[in-house]
């Protein structure tokens, strides 16, 4: 009887701690209203307190790169924080540098807004907006990847510089109960305004290209947003180089018919790395390109080409392959996009051949 | 007896869709400090360790780097490595970020193939941590040792 009060008790008090945790919390949390103040005057929000920087201005249309959704995994929804915001998180402190931490960078989605911000945004990210878009097109291309045409409603339009990304928010779906946002490369070029077209390359495991391979069909909304990014073409005067790997043929192809579109003055050469024949894709459209236009070649690169595929072609690492085209660096920059280990060889081989390493330029996802 | 906090955290990052589609622990109901606990003492009952373990993946791992989707042979082992875009951080919020790399090693001598991820690695490094039982990269300490060729 005895030992059953005492449980009764230490249940009965606990019961009433909680219950005044959570009404504290209430209280204590409740930041009330707070005002953003944007470049300097540029924009005023007025949001919620104790709500994340990322998501208060995700929910005012402004939308700060973010691949990780705010798990502060990803380090991408960097922005300056000039006044009003807490002391950095050991959450944020992998992946800022010393000058970003004098300068006041936070990661928005670690920044909990407690009272009046002042921050600073790159004019470009306000050019950022939300699409519902309606998947219109599903190309298989290869036994893992797959070409994904997203068409917007009628009167929207997009402006981007070829070389940018989307970002796609998924839907929940088998045991996946939350929403998760990763980011794709666009593949059709910038003149295309109604739409965008996305390669995407299943990942063993991949919450979104799982989602994207398995459970999106033609006619399916999806949100996206975008465009985001650094990776575009630089105006010059200088000839290009390109390499790619599996989907990250995506960008390239967007920046090579932006080119030919414009009919600039430039040289280019496609370099795209494959291990087998059946690990090619688009290669009629570069063929094309080809034909039509003496500017551009492309040279598709076979690592490890099977006794079927009957290839002619190149063989050989594409770095490999690269060299046996392009004697020098001098004049010339080089757009890069594949695995973080394509782009780390290729980046090797590339300085080594005078590449100016500010002219290399690769996404870093 | 119940697991602390932080395993608590860990174990629900492990779930589905919160880093991965099929989340670390596939239908294995025990508790994350449970199956630390029996991996470990596995391990140790072995003489190996944790580290011997990952060590000899990365090992592998850095053979197959070299040509990726390609298989290479390195005595009686054929490995073969598939790089992806991008990078997928580690459930133990332990702020660490492993590329998207798998590899698959297969061990002639014994016939048995084994597969793991760079994330692999490193839990098992830093946390000695196989993943659960039924997961998509769970190789169980013994089995894994043994087709790595750290124990007969």
């Amino acid at each position: 009887m005895e030992i059953l009060k005492t449980i009764l008790g230490i249940t009965g008090i606990s019961t009433v701690l909680a219950v005044f945790i959570i009404v504290a919390e209430k209280f204590l949390n409740n930041y009330g209203e707070c005002g953003i103040d944007i470049n300097d005057g540029g924009k005023l929000l007025k949001v919620d307190g104790g709500v994340s920087l990322l998501s208060a201005l995700a929910s005012n249309k402004i939308f700060i790169p973010s691949a990780c959704g705010g798990k502060a995994t990803c380090g991408l929804c960097k922005v300056k924080v000039l006044d009003g915001a807490g002391p950095v998180l050991p959450t944020e402190e992998p992946y800022l540098n010393k000058q970003e931490l004098q300068e006041g960078v936070r990661l928005s989605c670690q920044v909990r807004i407690k009272k009046d911000l002042r921050i600073y945004i790159p004019e470009e990210l306000f050019n950022i907006k939300e699409f519902n878009a309606t998947v219109t097109r599903i190309t298989d291309l290869t036994r893992d990847i797959k070409e994904y045409r997203f068409d917007f409603r009628e009167g929207e339009e997009i402006s981007f510089r070829a070389g940018q990304y989307m970002q796609i928010e998924t839907k929940p779906y088998g045991k996946v109960k939350e929403r998760a946002i990763r980011a794709y490369s666009i593949s059709s070029p910038p003149s295309d305004k109604k739409g965008v077209e996305l390669i995407i390359r299943k990942v063993p495991g991949g919450v979104c290209t799982t989602y994207m391979h398995d459970h999106v069909r033609e006619g399916d909304e999806i949100r996206i947003t975008g465009p985001y990014g650094e990776f575009y073409m630089r105006d010059d005067s200088d000839d290009y180089v390109f390499m790619a790997g599996g989907s990250g043929m995506a960008p390239i192809k967007s920046i090579i018919s932006d080119i030919l579109e414009k009919k600039l003055d430039k040289k280019m050469i496609f370099f795209f790395g494959a291990v087998t024949k059946k690990d090619l894709f688009h290669t009629e459209f570069f063929r094309e390109l080809e034909k039509k236009h003496d500017n551009f070649k492309y040279v598709p690169a076979l690592s490890n080409p099977g006794p079927d595929d009957d290839w002619e072609g190149e063989a050989g690492l594409v770095t490999d392959v690269m060299k046996r085209y392009v004697e020098t660096g001098r004049d010339r920059h080089a757009y890069l996009c594949g695995s973080p280990g394509m782009i780390n060889a290729c980046i090797k081989v590339l300085t080594s051949m005078e590449f100016d390493e500010s002219k290399i330029f690769y996404d870093k996802f | 007896m119940k697991q602390g906090p932080r395993l608590e955290m860990i174990q629900e990052n492990m779930k589905p869709g919160a880093y991965t589609a099929h989340g670390f622990l596939g239908d294995d109901d025990r508790m994350l400090k449970d199956i630390l606990r029996e991996d470990n003492s596995a391990v140790e009952r072995h003489g190996i360790s944790h580290g011997e373990i990952a060590a000899k993946m990365r090992y592998f791992t850095e053979i197959g780097r070299r040509f990726p989707e390609s298989t290479v042979t390195d005595g009686d082992f054929e490995i073969t490595v598939d790089d992806h875009r991008g990078f997928i951080p580690c459930p133990f919020a332990d702020n660490e970020k492993a590329l998207k790399t798998n590899t698959r090693l297969y061990n002639k001598r014994t016939g048995e193939t084994v597969y793991w991820s760079d994330l692999n690695i490193h839990m098992i490094m830093s946390h000695g941590f196989y993943e659960g039982k039924g997961s998509f990269f769970r190789t169980g300490p013994v089995e894994l040792a043994k087709t790595l060729g750290l124990i007969d």
